[in-house]
């Protein structure tokens, strides 16, 4: 009898084990919550404060996919404003990075170091499939406040890149326990140095789930530098595989 | 175990408490790291409806400056008001229609020049295809080809495309040139694409008229272009070019692109033909041919600081090397001509040139970039340094630019009427 009270309690706690998700699948389900799984665009409003006060804003239109060869989350980004930089477009396809300016009609090969340069940097903590780029590990169960000061019951993961050419070498990521909506998260350079911090937070339907439509970028080097990542107007459409390449730059066609 | 001694009433108590200071604490930290600004207390700006962006895009800019003047000329006040539009809109399913004009006033005006010069330089229909993957334009389009910064050897439209020079800025230049009237064709597909554009002869010289679509200096002669555009890997990239002019030979061009590090990128351009060199061009000399080449090969890293550095090098088989540089030097009327041709065709000046540019983002504060160069010629030893400073605004731009032309009175730069020029520009942005 003993045997079997035993075994079945074996085989319950077994199944239970097997029932929770592992690192890698929480990892893979927060990134499903901040991207769409199918081709999209969305609006993405970037407004800059500097000790409180505001400094800068921008606005600028994301195309996105997952390419099919590779599975390389990859996105033309074009800037509507300020008015200056209206019409001008930056390609990520992973490390094959563009910047093109209609008026000189140059498409302009750039480092990673160089796009950190500009506005779009941040969109890395926000838009960019973490689960294909980094190996990722359970560190603990806490209890943290999110975006909005509210207490959380969250899963922290460790995250280190699997690759030497990926922007951050290691993200430690807060994601909620129950349903993976990523909470906070820590990006560090290889140096171990804190080089942002982001919240994500309010959470509404976008294409059927619920999205973080902000995200709350505090600055590792200078955390008077913050930076408010708007997202709205989620839309799903065509973004063709053709694309994502230099050439279409100078072709691209806003609707 | 201390909790196990006490009620359960009095450990949650302790529990709550402890949980409550390590969240003050953490709190406070980040509050004194932000400067006593709550980061998750501040608000985006208004979301801007992007269905309702213009489909213009429009500046104007105004300029004053002073040249300090060689050959005892003396100093000479600069003025420029120019005006820049572009227009993109559908006209029909696919059928998208494309203009970009630009007018400048300038003074004082070059010789035989007027001083209110139009630029139209694009006026043209594209059509494309749902997937965007074929492609057809007709009308008068900027063909631009090539990476390098200073010198594009592939960019076989360039010549006459520049009705007015209103900077040493290679990079601004760009943005003032006269399209081609072309038909092209392109298809593109994943990692690649090919173009086929054929440019008719329309008109047979230059106009100085101002107002004039100066068709003589973009289609003088029939000419055609095929390049095929080819991702290697995802951090290098490369065309080829094949081009070919009414009473020429073809031409042949490739370039490069390639990730080096996480900092650095590296460019290489070149191009290969069979034609007149450039003094024969410029004293109408009897028609002697050679096969050479011309190159522009370059790297630039980007520090954590905001610093991006290029250095290229640059070398046309077609121009002049020392000796024929001291012959030329013995003839001042020929020497000018051959500058003013090299400068019309946008080719470089002596055999072997070097460009160093540097750009500085947020230099000392936020919004003021730093933007140099220094261009040397290797032959005759001149140089052209150019600095700028400029603030950005949200609609306005305003930028202090210094150019110092350096170099004996018989060499590239040295020959050049203004020793100095100082400009402040204001521009602003519609």
């Amino acid at each position: 009898m003993k045997q079997f009270v035993l075994l079945a309690l074996s085989f319950i706690f077994s199944g239970l084990a097997s029932a929770a998700p592992s690192a890698d699948e929480i990892l893979v389900a927060s990134d499903a919550i901040r991207n769409p799984g199918r081709p999209f665009s969305v609006t993405v409003t970037l407004t800059e404060f500097q000790s409180g006060k505001q400094v800068d804003t921008s606005t600028l239109v994301s195309y996105s996919r997952t390419q099919q060869v590779g599975g390389q989350f990859a996105s033309l980004i074009r800037f509507v404003s300020p008015a200056r930089d209206a019409g001008k477009l930056m390609l990520k396809n992973g490390n094959d990075l563009w910047f093109y300016d209609p008026a000189s009609k140059a498409s302009v090969r750039i480092s990673p170091q160089q796009r950190l340069l500009g506005q779009a940097s941040n969109g890395d903590v926000a838009t960019v499939n973490f689960a294909k780029d980094y190996t990722v590990k359970f560190l603990a169960d806490e209890e943290i406040k999110d975006g909005h000061g509210k207490l959380r019951k969250a899963r922290k993961l460790g995250l280190t890149a699997a690759a030497p050419d990926v922007t951050y070498a290691s993200i430690e990521m807060w994601v909620d326990a129950f349903n993976s909506q990523p909470i906070m998260a820590r990006f560090y350079a290889e140096s171990s140095r804190l080089l942002k911090t982001a919240y994500y937070r309010h959470y509404q339907q976008q294409l059927g789930v619920d999205r973080p439509t902000e995200t709350v970028i505090i600055d590792g080097l200078n955390p008077q530098s913050v930076t408010l990542m708007r997202f709205s107007d989620y839309r799903a459409r065509a973004v063709p595989e053709t694309w994502m390449q230099r050439d279409y730059l100078p072709r691209f066609q806003p609707e | 175990m201390a909790c196990m001694s006490r009620s359960a009433l009095h450990c949650l108590l302790l529990a709550a408490l402890a949980q409550s200071m390590t969240m003050s604490i953490a709190q406070a930290q980040m509050l004194a790291q932000a400067g006593g600004v709550d980061p998750l207390a501040l608000e985006s700006a208004p979301v801007q409806k992007v269905e309702t962006q213009s489909n213009i895009k429009m500046f104007v800019e105004g300029a004053i400056g002073t040249s300090s003047r060689r050959y005892q000329l003396g100093n000479a006040d600069l003025r420029r008001a120019s005006f820049d539009f572009n227009y993109s809109g559908l006209v029909g399913q696919g059928l998208r229609f494309v203009f970009s004009d630009r007018v400048d006033n300038i003074h004082p005006t070059s010789p035989g020049s007027d001083s209110t010069i139009n630029s139209l330089r694009e006026a043209y229909l594209t059509w494309q295809s749902d997937s965007g993957s074929d492609i057809v334009d007709i009308g008068r389009i900027n063909l631009r080809y090539g990476p390098g910064y200073g010198y594009n050897p592939t960019d076989f439209f360039r010549d006459g495309s520049l009705r007015t020079v209103t900077t040493a800025n290679p990079f601004a230049l760009r943005e003032n040139r006269l399209g081609t009237v072309v038909l092209r064709g392109q298809h593109l597909w994943t990692g690649g694409s090919l173009s086929i554009a054929y440019s008719p002869k329309l008109a047979n010289r230059p106009s100085a008229d101002g107002w004039s679509l100066d068709l003589g200096s973009t289609n003088n002669r029939d000419r055609g272009l095929v390049v095929l555009g080819t991702q290697l890997s995802e951090s290098v990239s490369t065309q080829l070019l094949a081009y070919k002019e009414q009473g020429q030979s073809s031409k042949v061009g490739a370039s490069i692109t390639a990730l080096v590090s996480d900092a650095a990128v590296a460019h290489a351009e070149w191009s290969h033909g069979n034609e007149p060199d450039l003094l024969r061009r410029a004293l109408l000399l009897p028609d002697s041919k050679s096969t050479r080449n011309r190159f522009a090969g370059g790297l630039t890293y980007t520090t954590a600081g905001k610093l991006s550095l290029t250095a290229e090098y640059q070398y046309n088989g077609f121009g002049l090397d020392k000796s024929g540089f001291t012959a030329l030097a013995a003839n001042p009327l020929n020497q000018v001509s051959y500058f003013l041709q090299a400068q019309r065709l946008q080719d470089l000046v002596p055999r072997q040139a070097f460009l160093i540019y540097v750009t500085q983002k947020d230099v000392g504060m936020k919004n003021l970039d730093l933007t140099a160069f220094l261009r040397v010629n290797l032959v005759d030893h001149s140089r052209l340094g150019w600095v700028e400073l400029r603030h950005h605004w949200s609609n306005f731009d305003l930028a202090l630019q210094l150019q110092q032309n350096i170099g004996r009175i018989t060499s590239e730069y040295g020959i050049l009427p203004d020793r100095r020029v100082i400009q402040l520009l204001g521009t602003y942005y519609f």
